[in-house]
């Protein structure tokens, strides 16, 4: 069932905020680490029962994809991930390096490590967003960096537990110069950590 | 990388360790942590070798005294750790997290290049209050990484030059061609005085011979404006039927030559659409054209349709079936090379460049389209253009060049 449905556009306005200050964020520390300017989209914000959301991203996404996943716990816990798709994610890596990683249009060694940078202060500045908000630390591990299909990602992603897993999808777009990325953030929860993270949201609003 | 040779540097004495934290001098990557406050509390074997510093000297000292060329990124990394957050630094973005030689010089890598990896580390409380920092030495990789980009821009280079080589000499030999076929034309009709009858057919085969060499260097010119990046693009609205007819019209005589039948099945409604109509005209003059140069018997259909792209958008596909000699599998992504007419030693029994499929690839592609092709030995072939309804290419301003 889709869960949005559960939550009023107030509240899911609310959370597409929180996304944007936390993608707004990252993208200044983007821009300073490369010196160029790079720009984010307001999301666009979905949550789905995590079984429904391959469903929902199949029509928004092709191919191998790059996925750059974190695993987090404190105050709300589970897994973030940004998936991007292998050439667009190759293109974004050779943009962000002026043409010194992603040679040849694939994702090398360098432009892995790269997308995992990305990655960490993308869904880092976002989890942290959360953090602030429960005003309780989240803390972040490393990022893991893979290319895979939705299909074996999203296998990684549900986890069979007791508590109903939930997956909150924010969709936005990096603009480096000309150069426009599609990008697709996953937090993965459990029901619990969603309704306090809801909770937290309506208390705030 | 395996655990052995990881521990593979260091391994050698013998001595047992006597404590876990020594497991660090023994690993080829740098190690140290540092505290809620950013001062050095261990600083492993390999960070004293990079560094020139002994650990002694090292721990107890807050690390922008120890590394002042210290990024604010890299510094903002670490007080995120010690607040529970992990952070990569790439070397690409970052290029190191200290600067030190590289143990191996290269012309372009005087400084060590490094991967860094900040992990919070846990208080006695369970939560973060200080990090460990990971460096990994990548001078190595990073130099085969440019060493494959230097390579990559010098194909890159060549190719281009190739490119505006075949572009220049083909110009240069057009013209002059352009001119003997002229001048054949007004002797052959007697612009110059009388011809007598023995030197007609000389003068018709040089016309002949002149305008089939002209023909070969247009198709090179084309191929190598492509190539180049310079092949404008003329958009106009069309009619599919028409554009296949009129090949199928020019091409005519080629097959009657062969005796060979030359079908051509038309949908019943127009599909219209929105392209290049030179292009794609010369592209299916092209696969038509081969078709008939590779077929001795039986026949050639040539045939179009409405169809969707991968994307699923609009889109316009031309069929031509052969009942030639067919393709091997094996050779036929070949056929689309340039120069290139599936086995070498069969193609060279028909004439042409070998650039006909391969500008025809090009031309679909420019438009946004492509051409497959698939065959059975002994049976035939099948070429399959496929167009976009509504080319989206930006029309050209001006007239192309050549």
């Amino acid at each position: 069932m889709m869960a949005t449905a559960r939550y009023g556009p107030a509240e899911i306005d609310a959370l597409a905020e929180l996304f944007n200050v936390g993608l707004h964020r990252a993208a200044a520390a983007l821009s300073d680490i490369t010196s160029q300017r790079i720009v984010v989209e307001m999301p666009r914000i979905w949550i789905y029962e995590i079984g429904e959301v391959e469903q929902r991203l199949n029509q928004l996404l092709e191919g191998e994809l790059a996925t750059i996943s974190q695993a987090f716990g404190g105050a709300v816990a589970g897994d973030a991930v940004l998936l991007i798709e292998e050439d667009k994610a190759a293109e974004l890596a050779k943009r962000m390096t002026a043409g010194e990683a992603a040679i040849n249009g694939r994702l090398d060694e360098s432009a892995r490590e790269v997308l995992a940078e990305i990655g960490n202060i993308v869904l880092g500045a976002c989890l942290s967003g959360f953090g602030d908000m429960l005003q309780l630390p989240v803390s972040i591990a490393i990022p893991k960096m893979s290319v895979q299909t939705l299909g074996s990602l999203m296998r990684s992603l549900d986890d069979s537990g007791d508590d109903t897993q939930y997956g909150v999808i924010a969709a936005t777009r990096f603009g480096l110069s000309e150069l426009k990325v599609d990008g697709y953030l996953i937090v993965a929860v459990g029901a619990t950590s969603l309704n306090r993270m809801m909770q937290s949201l309506i208390h705030r609003t | 990388v395996t655990v052995g040779d990881v521990l593979a540097p260091q391994s050698a004495s013998p001595r047992p360790l006597q404590r876990l934290e020594d497991l660090g001098d023994l690993l080829d990557v740098g190690l140290l942590t540092v505290d809620r406050d950013l001062v050095v509390r261990s600083w492993n074997r390999w960070m004293e070798t990079a560094t020139r510093r002994p650990a002694d000297d090292a721990v107890g000292r807050p690390i922008r005294e120890l590394f002042p060329e210290l990024t604010l990124a890299a510094e903002n990394a670490l007080r995120g750790a010690t607040e529970g957050v992990a952070a990569v630094l790439s070397h690409r973005l970052h290029r190191c997290f200290f600067h030190a030689p590289a143990a191996v010089a290269s012309d372009t890598l005087a400084t060590m290049q490094q991967s860094t990896r900040i992990v919070p580390l846990a208080g006695d409380s369970g939560a973060a209050d200080g990090a460990l920092v990971i460096i990994e030495d990548v001078t190595d990789r990073v130099h085969r990484e440019e060493e494959l980009r230097d390579a990559v821009n010098t194909a890159e280079a060549a190719n281009k030059a190739k490119a505006d080589f075949l572009a220049a000499m083909s110009h240069e030999l057009r013209t002059p061609l352009g001119a003997i076929s002229g001048y054949a034309d007004l002797l052959r009709d007697e612009m110059f005085g009388p011809v007598v009858p023995a030197q007609r057919e000389p003068l018709e085969r040089i016309t002949i011979v002149s305008k089939h060499l002209l023909g070969i260097v247009e198709e090179i010119l084309v191929y190598a404006r492509v190539e180049a990046g310079r092949e404008l693009v003329h958009l106009k609205e069309t009619d599919s039927a028409t554009l296949l007819r009129d090949a199928v019209l020019g091409i005519r005589p080629l097959a009657l030559k062969k005796n060979l039948q030359l079908d051509l099945a038309l949908p019943d409604a127009t599909i219209p659409m929105t392209t290049d109509v030179r292009k794609v005209g010369q592209a299916l003059y092209n696969l038509l054209g081969n078709a008939i140069k590779f077929t001795e018997s039986g026949g050639v259909t040539a045939s179009v349709r409405a169809a969707e792209t991968e994307e699923g958008a609009p889109a316009v596909e031309f069929v031509v079936t052969d009942t030639g000699c067919g393709i091997p599998p094996e050779h036929l992504d070949r056929v689309f090379e340039p120069f290139e007419q599936g086995e070498t030693g069969h193609a060279r029994k028909h004439e042409g460049t070998g650039l006909g499929l391969a500008v025809s690839r090009q031309l679909a592609r420019l438009l946004g389209g492509e051409i497959t092709a698939s065959s059975v030995v002994g049976k035939g072939s099948t070429f399959t253009l496929i167009l976009p309804q509504r080319s989206t290419v930006a029309p050209a301003e001006g007239h192309s060049p050549g």
